[in-house]
């Protein structure tokens, strides 16, 4: 996704990667015709930490609380997908209530995943009413997630061979209470969205994805499911205690930004439907395992469902304390291609509904950056020099 | 129209959901992760015995650890050891809770207080003094002048940790 070469006679956008229409740092360039776009480039990289070459620093277990911070969002599930790796490697499966309590936390925190992203979409789409209810609404399920892990955001609920925090009955009743409130809220801006006129003119046919560019662009997650294309994770390679308590897939068929909203509320009260499941028949055993502490050499790879899509691990160990290699893929970053493509004869006015209609998480996906190897080049850093210059800057 | 102004009157006589912070405060629930406190036991004597295996466990390496002897005049906390010096940057921490799980006989907890704000980076650091929780009532602060042979053990016998 480079900048590409713009023609002479026309006017190119810049956005961001400081904008107040983006709220992570990204930069955008639109090339426009009048008000409609004809071009779009992306570029990336702002927000890089540099996790992945901090992680081959730590043993297993903090790097467990490393990775959960890739993503203030989806926290849970970056850890899910790191310990699955784990344990896979060193051969252990983690208890059948350990991995339900895993199923458990990933699906409320894909409940205030997507309610967040209603909120953050209709509030691009200048519909700041819902923006303000459907974030009112997610601090109940933000509720349920302190009540369990004691955070709102970073649940530290994983551990490698189970998970850390226990269940009680009661706790399940106070979360039912509130997941019939929220299926009640669902329904109703399920109901705006399919009936508000103003909505649905802003988002009808906007941005239409078919299922042919969805596979070709390599989308994943809610974006590919609103587009008819049927893959999900949870449902194709079942992890955690998905083989037991299956969700439905959701799919629609128009590929637009409407179809994107009503996957999104339509999965999460499937989600609700399977908490429910899951606290009928809740598993009897323990927390955790006995995991080695070194675990021994060998490459997996992991694959878990983020409330984005796709979220992929490749992790390699030597043996040893700690990984030699953690590669994480974020789903956001599979999501950019149709961006950029799908932006291409709409107006300008809807950029930003567009970009959040994939729910893109910048920080997350900004794994990699190039520096050309050109010693002279004054932008290139040893650790040394950079060192030095933390330690000036706050002295 | 009729039916969004309906909303909006209906919402009208509802309480509002926000909080009057700083003011009113919400409570925080019992598993919450907030400022670290250092423990004492009833007597006074400091639990924390400086082994550093918090600061080992750290994932962000916050915690900053020297300890020194401990004599029977001079007694911190039982056992052979007790830590001098305890500091943890409250900027590095990530409230994860890993020197908890690590620590061999509870001293470090992570509390309640979720009000951490500073003016400069030295602020930051959080020495034990400003850690460590105040005397309970019938104990001595610290050092104690204990008697000899009576505290050698420094971790104590434990029961299953509660929430
Ligand atoms: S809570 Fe985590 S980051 Fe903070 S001091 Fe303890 S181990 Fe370190
Ligand atoms: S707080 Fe606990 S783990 Fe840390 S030095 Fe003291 S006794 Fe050791």
């Amino acid at each position: 996704m480079t900048l590409e070469k713009h023609g002479e006679n026309r006017f190119v956008v810049p956005i961001g990667p400081q904008h107040p229409a983006l709220k992570e740092p990204g930069h955008f360039e639109f090339v426009v015709d009048g008000e409609i776009v004809t071009g779009a480039s992306v570029r990336l990289g702002y927000v890089h930490r540099g996790i992945e070459k901090g992680a081959e620093d730590r043993t297993w277990t903090q790097n467990l609380y490393l990775m959960e911070r890739i993503c203030g969002i989806c926290s849970h599930i970056h850890a899910t997908a790191f310990v699955q790796g784990v344990e896979k490697l060193a051969g252990v499966e983690a208890p059948p209530r350990a991995r339900a309590i895993r199923e458990i936390f990933a699906e409320l925190e894909r409940i205030h995943s997507h309610m967040l992203w209603l909120g953050v979409a209709a509030h691009e789409g200048g519909f700041d009413a819902l923006f303000m209810y459907s974030w009112r609404d997610r601090e109940v399920v933000m509720d349920m997630l302190e009540m369990l892990s004691g955070n709102r955001v970073h649940y530290s609920a994983n551990l490698i061979g189970g998970v850390k925090y226990d269940l009680t009955p009661d706790m399940m009743d106070k979360i039912r209470e509130g997941l019939n409130y929220l299926e009640e809220r669902l329904a109703h801006y399920l109901d705006v969205v399919n009936n508000d006129e103003t909505f649905i003119g802003r988002t009808r046919g906007i941005g239409t994805m078919t299922r042919e560019q969805a596979q070709l662009l390599g989308a994943v997650g809610p974006t590919a499911r609103a587009s008819n294309f049927a893959y999900d994770v949870r449902v194709d390679a079942p992890y955690a205690a998905y083989a037991e308590f299956p969700v439905e897939m959701v799919v629609a068929q128009e590929g637009d930004l409407h179809a994107r909203f009503v996957v999104r509320i339509l999965e999460t009260m499937e989600s609700i439907r399977v908490l429910r499941r899951i606290f009928e028949n809740m598993p009897e055993s323990e927390l955790v395992t006995r995991v080695p502490r070194r675990i021994p050499a060998g490459e997996t790879i992991s694959r878990v469902e983020a409330p984005r899509g796709e979220l992929f691990y490749f992790i390699a160990s030597g043996g040893g304390e700690k990984p030699e290699r953690v590669k994480v893929r974020t789903p956001s970053l599979c999501n950019w291609g149709t961006v950029i493509t799908l932006a291409v004869g709409h107006k300008l006015a809807d950029m930003p509904m567009i970009l959040a209609g994939i729910d893109p998480c910048f920080s997350c996906n900004d794994r990699l950056v190039m520096v050309k190897r050109n010693r002279q080049d004054p932008q290139v850093w040893t650790w040394a020099d950079l060192r030095n210059y933390g330690i000036e800057y706050y002295r | 129209m009729i039916k969004g102004l309906l909303t909006t009157l209906r919402e009208m006589f509802q309480q509002p959901v926000t909080i009057q912070y700083p003011e009113v405060k919400r409570p925080v629930r019992t598993r919450f992760k907030g400022r670290h406190v250092l423990k004492r036991y009833e007597n006074g004597l400091e639990k924390c015995i400086g082994c550093s295996l918090c600061a080992a466990a750290c994932p962000a390496d916050a915690i900053f650890v020297e300890s020194a002897e401990n004599t029977d005049e001079e007694r911190y906390s039982p056992g052979e050891r007790y830590a001098s010096t305890y500091e943890i940057n409250m900027l590095r921490c990530i409230f994860c809770g890993f020197c908890e799980d690590a620590c061999p006989t509870e001293a470090i907890v992570l509390g309640d207080n979720y009000e951490l704000s500073f003016t400069d980076r030295h602020q930051s650091i959080y020495t034990k003094d400003m850690l460590l929780e105040p005397v309970p009532p019938g104990g001595k602060p610290t050092p104690q002048n204990t008697e000899p042979g009576k505290y050698t053990r420094s971790v104590p016998v434990m029961q299953d940790p509660q929430d």
